[in-house]
């Protein structure tokens, strides 16, 4: 299979693997391409229990995106939103109160144009193209779309987001920023990738992703309790995946769930 | 096993296999749903589970394994069939999409391309500038045709592929080549240069350079961008003003200011001999004569001198009305006198009027080197006035002793933090006025110290390194007084102008400094202005700019009209500039090229501001070359006196004036 589709334009490289669409294809998606499920396949091998952390971040997000509702939040900033897959944000908020606002943020070409085309008849929820890492480009821009009141709380969404951002682009003054952007009584939803867990493994996937587009950067706990502050963590804290309020009693192994999650209350 | 029981067992077993969006009571529902259709349609239920996302590597299998024992193999097997094409459009469609979305993707990018070089083509070809981008080696991709019509070309595209520098010239090819290559390496963002070109046609052209350069994807640089600002109008026009500022119009001898400069240069070098001479009786002539037949004796001397300046390599000016002065290498003085005395004495005839001429010298000798040019300037002036008062025809030396007044730099240097300490330098303020409208915009306030001037203390201050303290302590004070005036008088008071010393002006604690004057004085900063020395935006400080961000209103002292200085017009929000410079009489041409210079200021939105105007007549000059503002109309005054001037004004009924 040809590596490349000549019709594809300069920086929407589909020869170069992308960590969105190797996620899709993990959680069985088909908005991937060959070079992605080549690289999944790698991925797989450094850890197998790929498809499953994939399951259970994709979950966590949607018990976090009901937490959220839960406390009242009705409008969402979900940064890093990657290409549609299944379970998307506005989906499961929409559900549970049709006038939810979504304002989904990424930056790769493809998942914008693929994002426009599932929101095109969704007047409340939008995709802006901004890098998350320059919170002030993204925060003007969720501003002009009209979709986010910033005297009310938002819910901030980062699943499985800031593992590809590098200690040198300063994730803590990035979430600051956001933070400061959003009245109190907003939240903020984390997961990242850490060695914490299994960290043979971990080491594993960082060689693997760095042949993406997306090379990764785990962290530990307290660095992502780092990421937190302003916000009071919101029970039980920074946990495994599967571990994060779970629906009903967990049956997945929390050890192999290579992710933590934690969702914070802007104080 | 109750269909119930079931379907909770396959929602377990689907859950670990797939992420399924939903709750698990809404799974379980939809799958107890499946089971009751399974036997009728095995169909509907693959696609639901499909649907559902019930689609992981092991969702099938664990699926089968859950309802195996329930339902009869040939019923899976139409179960298993159905769900893998389900599976498949399901794949096709998901493909389908990613496609649409690459499609789109790339016909946005393309879009925003279009968009962008629409743009530049527009900013490229309707520059007022030249613009070239050429490759590293100097050869043009691209250029416009402004820059073809700068060259003395038809257009841009004459200039496609012909190397940028064959229009440099041959002497500065090393000197911009190096610079080329800084900006390359990245050791600098951009250059700017002023520098001549060669036409096509052979005619130089004076041109400033911006140089920056364009880099990859990867950040390596591929071309460099040249704009190309054609100046040689300007330049002519500054080669003159230079010309006019430093040269006496009616004898063409170096003026007062250039002759001080050259004195500056001459100090601590080879010992000097300065002379001032006064002409003896020169307003007889004038008056009796007629000041035509003045002017023409005066150049005459003037071509006398500057004989004998020739012969001695002397440095001759004509300082004043009837004065002039010679500076040459120490040598004897009194035979230097007779040279001088023995020019002037040549029988003079104009307008067939003879005319016996002398003059009175003072004479300053071998000063040491430490004075100031200023300094020597005063004692000369001293000892001319003692030659004056003995007579014509004599002439004075000067004698350190005598003169109570002579303070070497040391001893003053030495004096001034006593005499601040002690109270003795005061702060005066002087008047802006509106030339437009005669009122007075607002007070300067400015040091002053026994007879020196502002600038003379400020200059002193600098060299002996008590000009940031003195400094800090003019910008609080006047401050304060100017927070006391509001206070006082409301919108009656006046703007606070504050001229600040070289050194002042690129500390890097100004900004701090003027805001904590604010905040302690309390003045509000739209009453304050800040006139930065302009050498210190020239060196590329950013006090201006900061200040500017800081909501203060600065202005540049010291401007001459420079091209450098013009730029700087370009790039800084600075409301106005001040200038020092003879009146530009209406009838000479001076007039017409200040009035350029001025509205060139005004066309960048900066107002026009001239200090050291003592005379109406001067300040009608500074008007109708287009000026705003002039410092020097009136005496300063002390705080109190200003004071006193506010109520007397603030007491006077409305509409009076």
């Amino acid at each position: 299979m040809s590596e490349r589709v000549s019709w594809v334009p300069e920086g929407v490289d589909t020869g170069m693997p992308s960590a969105a669409r190797l996620y899709d294809y993990l959680l069985g998606g088909g908005h991937n391409f060959a070079a992605d499920r080549a690289l999944a396949e790698k991925f797989l091998q450094a850890q197998p229990n790929g498809r499953t952390i994939a399951r259970l971040n994709r979950s966590f997000l949607r018990r976090a995106v009901l937490f959220m509702i839960d406390r009242g939040i009705r409008q969402f900033l979900d940064l890093g939103s990657g290409i549609p897959t299944v379970g998307n944000v506005h989906e499961i908020a929409q559900k549970a109160d049709p006038e939810a606002h979504v304002v989904y943020v990424d930056f790769e070409e493809v998942a914008v144009a693929h994002s426009q085309l599932i929101l095109e008849h969704d007047p409340r929820a939008t995709i802006i193209q901004e890098d998350m890492t320059k919170p002030a480009e993204v925060l003007q821009a969720a501003r002009y779309s009209g979709l986010i009141d910033f005297t009310r709380p938002v819910g901030v969404l980062t699943a499985g987001v800031f593992h590809f951002v590098p200690p040198q682009a300063d994730p803590n003054a990035i979430v600051a920023a956001y933070r400061d952007a959003v009245p109190s009584g907003s939240y903020l939803a984390v997961s990242q990738f850490t060695h914490d867990l299994q960290p043979e493994e971990m080491a594993g996937i960082v060689e693997v992703m760095k042949k993406s587009q997306n090379p990764m950067y785990p962290r530990t706990k307290s660095e992502i309790e780092s990421l937190f502050a302003g916000f009071e963590l919101e029970e039980p804290g920074i946990v495994p995946t599967p571990l994060w309020r779970p629906e009903s009693t967990n049956t997945d192994d929390p050890d192999k769930a290579g992710i933590y999650a934690a969702v914070g209350r802007k104080l | 096993m109750e269909l119930p029981e079931l379907a909770a067992r396959w929602m377990h077993a689907l859950t670990s296999t797939a992420y399924i969006p939903l709750s698990h009571a809404e799974i379980e529902q939809s799958l107890l749903d499946s089971l009751r259709d399974l036997p009728e349609s095995p169909e509907s239920v693959a696609y639901r589970l499909v649907s559902l996302h019930a689609t992981g590597p092991d969702s099938l299998r664990a699926t089968i394994e859950v309802l195996s024992p329930t339902f009869d193999l040939p019923l899976l097997a139409r179960l298993s069939s159905a769900y893998a094409q389900a599976m498949r459009s399901d794949a096709f469609d998901q493909q389908e999409q990613i496609k649409v979305a690459i499609v789109r993707a790339k016909q946005r990018v393309e879009r925003t391309l279009k968009v962008s070089q629409a743009r530049f083509q527009e900013v490229f070809g309707s520059a007022a500038l030249g613009i070239a981008i050429t490759d590293l080696t100097g050869r043009c991709v691209e250029a416009n045709d402004k820059l073809a019509e700068i060259v003395g070309l038809e257009t841009g595209c004459d200039l496609a592929d012909r190397d940028l520098r064959d229009f440099y010239h041959p002497d500065d090819l090393a000197a911009l080549g190096a610079s080329y290559r800084k900006v390359s390496e990245g050791r600098l963002d951009r250059f700017r240069d002023q520098r001549k070109l060669i036409r096509a046609d052979g005619e130089p052209v004076w041109v400033q350079l911006v140089v920056s350069v364009l880099r990859d994807a990867d950040g390596e640089p591929t071309h460099h961008v040249t704009m190309v600002d054609d100046i040689s109008e300007l330049h002519l026009l500054q080669r003159s003003l230079d010309h006019q500022l430093l040269h006496d119009s009616l004898t063409g001898l170096s003026n007062r200011q250039h002759f001080v400069s050259q004195v500056e240069r001459q100090l601590g070098g080879t010992p000097i001999t300065l002379y001032h001479l006064g002409l003896d009786a020169f307003s007889v002539v004038n008056n009796g004569l007629g000041h035509d037949t003045g002017d023409k004796l005066l150049k005459i001397v003037a071509n006398r001198l500057g004989e004998l300046a020739a012969e001695k390599e002397a440095v001759v000016a004509r300082i004043g009305g009837d004065e002039f002065a010679l500076i040459t290498a120490a040598d004897n003085v009194t035979s230097t006198i007779e040279e001088i005395q023995n020019a002037l004495a040549e029988p003079t005839f104009v307008d067939d009027h003879g005319i016996a001429l002398s003059a009175s010298i003072g004479v300053v000798d071998r000063p040491p080197a430490f004075a100031t040019a200023a300094e020597l300037m005063r004692c000369a002036n001293a000892a001319l006035r003692q030659a004056k008062a003995r007579g014509k025809r004599q002439w004075a030396l000067h004698d350190p002793h005598d003169d109570a007044r002579r303070r070497g730099k040391y001893a003053l240097a030495a004096s001034m933090p006593g005499a601040w300490e002690h109270g003795e330098i005061k702060i005066v303020y002087a008047p802006v006025h509106d030339l437009e409208t005669s009122e007075v915009l607002g007070a300067v306030a400015r040091l002053h110290w026994d007879d020196l001037s502002h600038n003379d203390t400020m200059a002193l201050a600098d060299s002996t390194g008590l000009s940031l303290p003195i400094g800090r302590w003019l910008l609080r004070e006047a401050c304060a007084q100017a927070a006391r005036w509001v206070e006082e008088f409301g919108d009656g008071a006046p703007t606070l102008h504050i001229a600040l010393g070289a050194l002042q002006s690129r500390d890097e604690d100004l900004v701090a400094d003027v805001k904590r004057a604010l905040d302690e004085t309390g003045l509000p900063p739209d009453r304050l202005r800040i006139a930065l020395d302009i050498s210190s935006v020239l060196a590329g400080d950013d006090n201006a700019l900061v200040l500017h961000d800081s909501g203060i209103v600065t202005a540049l002292d010291g401007f001459r009209g420079g091209h450098d200085e013009l730029a700087v017009l370009t790039e800084l929000p600075v409301r106005s500039v001040i200038t020092r410079a003879p009146a530009p009489s209406p009838d000479s041409p001076l007039h017409q090229a200040m009035r350029a210079l001025i509205a060139t200021v005004h066309g960048f939105g900066v107002r026009f501001g001239v200090d050291e105007v003592h005379t109406l007549t001067d300040a009608e000059h500074w008007r109708q070359a287009g000026a705003d503002g002039v410092i020097g109309l009136l005496p300063a005054l002390t705080a109190a006196e200003v004071t006193d001037l506010l109520a007397t004004a603030a007491s006077r009924p409305p509409g009076a004036s």
